[in-house]
């Protein structure tokens, strides 16, 4: 057992804390970290953003060298989450392109495809979103019913796509389709790298219950693409989805990380702020729901940590990643309903007005998405059971 | 970095598990019930034989000298099968009290013994009606011409296996201080009735025995607290250990339970309230290892480590044998199923030694929560 860093990842560290130091937008560390309001100018500051990534070599730090990566360990990537997360960097435009189509491409992709797309995902020149959700498949993704129908050389798509992130500042789109109908829940289904920028695809935002605008719906309407969009076989996207959902190996970390220094924010405010002169802190409910929550946010990061070094000595991830996005984004959520009782009627109040932190509010809103977004906990927990534990299917899939 | 247990350790477990199979699990815990208390005698010397008791001890004690994490794979092992006995006060509380503050003599007059399976030792602690951390202790030890003879009445003295030895707190001029008596020296020893059935807690009255100082004079609430660090590490390891197994049978049987012509396992309400039985099985393990590697590598966090494991765990003990109990249905409720016994262990030691409450609050301030904040950077440094 050991939690210490080699002198390798240190330096690794060093390098990136260097660079941040340099690189990071105007103010960033000092604590201006407002992101512009308007969303063309938002997408340029993301745009340049991961540029400057991409200039400095930080984009796609897991990537092979060949594609312009740095061939990271998965140790390495952990230290990067920690520097990012830390900093508080402002978030990847592309992370749908980097973290999953590229990888993708780079496995199953045909020779022009790669030439086509991933470099410039790497540069931010292109920005993706994935379209796999629509109003009748949310949990369910096999009930897709856009279509995509051959038409001389064309596929003529129509349907509806919904939560679709980043969309309204795409350029591409992985989109899942059924090509066919089948037997098979899993058949018939093609992925498409659609051309976003044409007419055919209509983009509405969606305003969360935070007030934020982070997805979007998507209309398609006779939507074109072609042979050459195709990824994998035609009929056989199921298999191309499974494959991206893999690489997804390292979302996670930034998720534990950044739920710990929320965490510590909240017993910042505990300590700061006073009712008749005593800190919150001093209630021993206060103190006694903060150290549990503290122990439960360890413990999930240390479980990460353990299915980390599984990882290693297996060569490959397992189903685990379910348990530590269950665990993290659940704990998300209590931590932001606890933050919220203690900090008593003043808790009401929001932005400028609140009681400690300008955000804090708004984080708590923006929790309940935690356990919905990427696989709600319900399905996670399914997956637990059947892939960790071996307890039958239920008989609805 | 790697947060596993080691190859050799993982080999350990094996053994050990084949151990307790060899014994019939839970058959021992049973036997105690039953009165047949010539088992835990033979658990004692199969310990010794395979060199556990002998691994917190050093070597100029004919012990192993191994650390915190060595024991991690004996006490889940133990605590899998609810070994009955006192090893966890024994190998986890008494070896350490004596190796920080004993003197050579009382190093190799008790610890050799106690490595080659000849002795145990308990713990005589608590009296009642005062808690954990009384002001001060009603028993008294007094200054004789050989050394200090003690009187008063302990209670909750696990007892189990008969210990040679026990170590007790006394009030004494300079304070609260540790002293050990031999077995021999009890005046008199009442069992009493325990929700655990295969634990044996007991009184004890000591009148004038005569008692060796342990330590230094009014230091042992400090030294207790040090060498709980240790127990609690082991403790949790124990509970770990019937967590595991709790989740374990709670899957098998809702794989074969058949109701509405299918495995129960399938219905979401079962099948989802044994992942979070899981859950916090995967958050004890994590914390409960590190809570190990903390103490044998004596870091800076070694408190908070130990002190928020425990009060996780035992928390999340208990309730895995309540959500054990309710999964299995009817049969759950019965006394041959042995989820109930895992039940009765997890509230046995939940408040051995200090409370969830207690825990949380050393948590808090081990953190330093209660201390002057300062001002901190827009952007923290790890």
């Amino acid at each position: 057992m050991d939690f210490t860093f080699t002198k390798k990842e240190e330096k690794f560290r060093s390098e990136l804390r260097g660079w941040l130091e340099q690189n990071l937008p105007e103010g960033w560390l000092k604590g201006n970290r407002k992101l512009p309001e308007d969303s063309k100018l938002y997408s340029q500051f993301l745009r340049d953003w991961q540029r400057s990534l991409y200039e400095g070599g930080w984009a796609a730090i897991a990537w092979p060298k060949e594609y312009g990566g740095r061939d990271a360990t998965l140790i390495e990537e952990i230290v990067y989450h920690q520097e990012m997360v830390r900093v508080q960097s402002p978030p990847l435009i592309n992370y749908i392109g980097i973290h999953m189509v590229a990888p993708t491409l780079m496995q199953m992709g045909t020779v022009t495809q790669k030439e086509e797309f991933i470099e410039k995902i790497l540069t931010g020149e292109q920005v993706w979103s994935q379209g796999y959700s629509e109003p009748s498949a949310g949990s369910d993704l096999s009930a897709i019913q856009t279509t995509a129908v051959k038409k001389d050389d064309k596929w003529v798509i129509n349907g509806q796509k919904v939560w679709t992130s980043f969309a309204h500042v795409a350029d591409r789109c992985f989109l899942l389709t059924k090509t066919e109908k089948s037997e098979g829940k899993h058949d018939g289904i093609t992925v498409f790298l659609l051309d976003m920028n044409q007419p055919g695809v209509e983009t509405v935002p969606i305003v969360q219950m935070d007030g934020h605008q982070e997805f979007n719906e998507v209309y398609l309407t006779d939507a074109i693409a072609t042979d050459a969009d195709v990824v994998g076989e035609v009929g056989k996207g199921w298999k191309v989805l499974i494959a991206l959902m893999l690489h997804e190996r390292s979302g996670i970390a930034a998720q534990v990380f950044t739920l710990e220094q929320q965490f510590n924010r909240v017993v910042e405010m505990a300590k700061a702020v006073q009712v008749c002169g005593v800190s919150l802190i001093e209630d021993p409910f206060v103190e006694d729901g903060l150290a549990d929550l503290y122990t439960r946010i360890n413990g999930a990061k240390l479980n990460y940590y353990r299915n980390i070094t599984h990882t290693l000595k297996n060569g490959k991830p397992g189903p685990e990643s379910s348990l530590d996005k269950l665990l993290v984004s659940e704990l998300t959520k209590e931590l932001f309903d606890f933050a919220m009782t203690i900090q008593g009627h003043a808790g009401v109040l929001m932005a400028e007005e609140a009681l400690f932190d300008s955000d804090m509010q708004a984080q708590y809103l923006a929790s309940f998405g935690a356990t919905i977004g990427g696989g709600t906990s319900e399905v996670q927990r399914n997956t637990i059971g059947e892939r960790i534990l071996g307890l039958p299917k239920d008989l609805g899939r | 970095m790697d947060f596993a247990l080691n190859e050799e350790q993982e080999l350990f477990r094996t053994a050990i598990r084949k151990y307790m199979t060899d014994l019939g699990k839970t058959d021992i815990a049973r036997s105690v019930i039953d009165g047949k208390l010539e088992v835990v005698t033979r658990v004692t010397a199969g310990f010794a034989e395979m060199g556990i008791s002998a691994i917190p001890i050093s070597e100029e004690q004919d012990g192993l000298g191994l650390g915190a994490l060595d024991l991690v794979p004996v006490f889940e092992e133990t605590g899998r099968v609810l070994l009955p006995g006192i090893q966890l006060e024994t190998i986890a509380l008494a070896v350490p009290l004596i190796n920080n503050y004993g003197t050579q003599v009382q190093k190799s007059n008790l610890l050799s013994k106690v490595a080659i399976g000849e002795s145990t030792i308990s713990v005589a602690w608590y009296e009642q009606n005062r808690g954990l951390t009384p002001k001060s202790f009603s028993t008294i030890a007094g200054k004789t011409t050989s050394g200090y003879a003690v009187t008063g009445t302990k209670t909750l003295v696990a007892v189990l296996g008969n210990p040679d030895f026990f170590i007790t707190g006394a009030q004494t001029a300079e304070g609260k201080s540790l002293f050990l008596i031999k077995a021999s020296d009890v005046a008199s020893r009442k069992i009493l009735s325990s929700i655990d059935e295969t634990q044996q807690i007991a009184q004890l009255t000591f009148d004038q025995a005569p008692a060796e100082l342990l330590g230094e004079l009014g230091e042992a609430t400090q030294m207790l607290d040090d060498a709980l660090l240790h127990f609690n590490a082991a403790l949790c390891s124990s509970m770990v250990g019937g967590m595991d197994e709790l989740v374990h049978t709670t899957t098998e049987y809702a794989k074969i339970r058949v109701q509405f012509n299918q495995p129960i396992g399938r219905f979401q309400a079962v099948k989802h309230g044994i992942v979070n039985m899981k859950l916090d099985l995967e958050t004890a393990r994590s914390l409960s290892y590190y809570a190990a590697w903390a103490v044998e590598n004596d870091t800076a966090d070694k408190q908070t480590a130990v002190h928020s494991a425990r009060s996780f765990i035992s928390k999340a003990y208990i309730k895995a044998a309540a959500d054990s109990i309710q999964l299995h249905g009817g049969i759950g409720f019965t006394e041959e199923l042995d989820v109930q016994l895992y039940l009765k262990r997890a509230r046995y030691y939940e408040n051995y030694f200090g409370s969830v409450r207690d825990s949380r609050k050393k948590t808090a301030h081990s953190l330093g929560w209660h201390t002057k904040s300062t001002k901190q950077t827009p952007v923290p440094v790890f």
